[in-house]
């Protein structure tokens, strides 16, 4: 074998490439997963249709609602449920160990949450256009729209997985006191045109409303905020909980409140 | 510049101090083994000099860098063995190497050629399509070592390296980190076997309640008990007043029964051996084996975790 060190160079690119490798493995492992289904695909369609079933909506508001909610879940559940489950089986530090910036890591984990919901969002969308003839008023915003939600939902994941442990149920948990409130605030159910102005402030602080309404205007061309809001509203909140990410992680990394951590703490007591 | 280089490295988990003040240095090409007992500090000393957890204080040099201000340099020419086989299950073994290159930024066509290297070093060939969960211990164990090699470091860190395996994969890990070290690369390791620090390390440290209280050679460790050099006699019948006897000795130190032998610490082998022959022809007594032996890694390791244990 040669033993001879590698020179790798620490470029801008490999920041990419590195993330690059982590969403290809995250994708291969982790987006079949029973939790990933159930929060991604099967959760958010039983409880539209609860909701949809007897009540004569058109399709430009029904697929959209549909689309933002498969999304909203599916996006921020691959990042929730890949970390801790890394952390439990070591593999997380296997990516620490790395020559790989912190940076990305959480971008690979990203991505790997933002192509599972822009493929989730694609099922009602294809659906909706071939078997209810859901009309397209701009394929090119739909596509933005797909994009940006997946990736602000993933980062909501991936911010939530900053919380030091090693079970995704205790992050799925908190991130559902999250996401099902945010579900009813958001003009999915209720019409923003009839939630008052409280129902709109709360609506305000949801990233869900804004990606919901920017489709609403790429399939039926009305929308409440109107797309250049809508747009700018996603991207904040994407900036946001990246932010928060990167700094929550980074945070717990150096702080030793990961559970492993708190184990060697014990076990070094106890010698 | 040596391999790796500690200076009063230290860790607080809160109040507990579960490394304090530790100084080594490792130079390159050399097997430096790290022995203590559970929760005496190796662990997170090995996590800190991998950048996995941040010294509270102090300072470590990997490679010839900083591991808090260039982590990103220094990880560049370490590979980890921990002690947790941490391969993703999910994968095949030829898709965990493929992974592993990918994330040290090799190219596709030096990790196809690397992975296949390692696959035929490691014996894991016939392996390569299988998912990494149906592995055994040992071949997870190859496969996590295949991974910390993947680009060739000159560092490797291995924590506890052949726990849990048996005779024939541990040979297979020992041989292989002898081979890494031949071939340049330098080792650390920590592990509760003295026996393999005592068969693969140029040098071992002793780490007791988070502080060294031995750096040397196994040999010249070893040189540091004297009243530990040892006689081991086997019988083919045990003769009756044997254990009385040797009890009634001024040459015998202490006497030990290990399975079918009888292990007598004496001072002086030389004349405690005479004493003996006098003994076998008075008792016309059929011995089958007789060895003298210097003291083990292992009884330095003992009697060293023991005056730290006496000193509080």
């Amino acid at each position: 074998m040669d033993m001879a060190s590698s020179e790798v160079r620490i470029r801008p690119v490999r920041y990419l490439t590195a993330a690059w490798a982590v969403a290809r493995k995250d994708m291969r492992i982790y987006y079949f997963r029973p939790g990933n289904l159930m929060f991604g695909v099967l959760f958010p369609v039983f409880l539209f249709f609860s909701f949809a079933v007897g009540r004569d909506l058109p399709v430009e508001i029904l697929i959209p609602g549909l689309t933002a909610m498969a999304m909203f879940f599916g996006s921020s559940s691959t990042g929730a449920m890949a970390i801790p489950t890394e952390r439990k089986t070591k593999t997380y530090e296997r990516l620490l160990v790395a020559p790989i910036h912190p940076i990305s890591i959480l971008l690979g984990q990203t991505l790997g949450g933002f192509i599972f919901g822009a493929l989730f969002a694609s099922v009602p969308i294809v659906l909706g256009i071939a078997w209810f003839g859901m009309p397209v008023a701009s394929s090119p915003v739909l596509v933005l729209a797909i994009a940006l939600s997946s990736f602000t939902f993933s980062t909501l994941g991936i911010m939530f997985a900053a919380i030091p442990t090693e079970s995704p149920g205790d992050i799925m948990m908190l991130l559902n006191f999250v996401r099902l409130p945010l579900l009813f605030v958001s003009g999915i159910f209720i019409s923003l045109d009839d939630v008052g102005d409280i129902g709109l402030v709360l609506a305000a602080i949801s990233p869900l409303t804004y990606s919901n309404d920017l489709l609403r205007w790429a399939v039926g061309g009305t929308s409440y905020f109107g797309p250049a809001i809508d747009v700018l509203g996603i991207i904040l909140f994407a900036i946001v909980f990246l932010a928060l990410a990167l700094l929550l992680h980074e945070r717990v990394r150096k702080s030793d409140r990961t559970a492993g951590k708190r184990k060697r703490a014990k076990e070094a007591a106890s010698a | 510049m040596d391999a790796i280089e500690a200076e009063s490295l230290t860790k607080y988990f809160g109040e507990l101090l579960a490394v304090d003040h530790v100084n080594f240095r490792v130079k390159k090409g050399e097997i430096f083994g790290f022995l203590g007992p559970n929760g005496a500090g190796k662990t997170t000393t090995i996590r800190m000099l991998t950048t996995l957890t941040r010294p509270s204080k102090g300072t470590a040099r990997v490679a010839g860098y900083d591991v808090l201000n260039e982590p990103l340099r220094a990880k560049q020419h370490f590979g980890v063995v921990p002690e947790v086989s941490n391969v993703y299950d999910e994968l095949s073994v030829w898709n965990n190497l493929m992974f592993a290159g990918e994330i040290y930024g090799m190219s596709r066509t030096e990790r196809r050629s690397r992975s296949d290297e390692l696959l035929s070093v490691l014996a894991l060939a016939e392996h390569s399509d299988k998912k990494a969960r149906n592995l055994s211990k040992g071949l997870k164990r190859k496969l996590v070592l295949g991974m910390a090699l993947v680009n060739s470091p000159e560092i490797l860190f291995l924590d506890e390296p052949s726990s849990g395996l048996d005779v024939t994969s541990t040979r297979l890990m020992r041989d292989t980190i002898r081979q890494l070290a031949q071939r340049g690369m330098t080792v650390f390791l920590t592990t509760h076997n003295i026996e393999e620090a005592n068969l693969l390390c140029d040098r071992v440290a002793i780490i007791v309640k988070a502080r060294i209280v031995a750096i040397d050679s196994p040999e010249n460790l070893k040189m540091t008990l004297d009243a530990s050099r040892s006689v081991e006699i086997a019988f083919k019948k045990d003769p009756s007043g044997l254990q009385d006897w040797l009890k009634a000795s001024n040459r015998v130190n202490a006497v030990r029964k290990d399975g079918d032998k009888w292990k007598v610490f004496t001072s002086n082998p030389s004349e405690f051996l005479d004493s003996l022959v006098n003994y076998l022809e008075r008792e016309r007594a059929n011995l089958l084996s007789i060895n003298t032996l210097g003291p083990s890694l292992e009884d330095v390791f003992v009697s060293l975790v023991t005056n730290a244990g006496k000193g509080g």
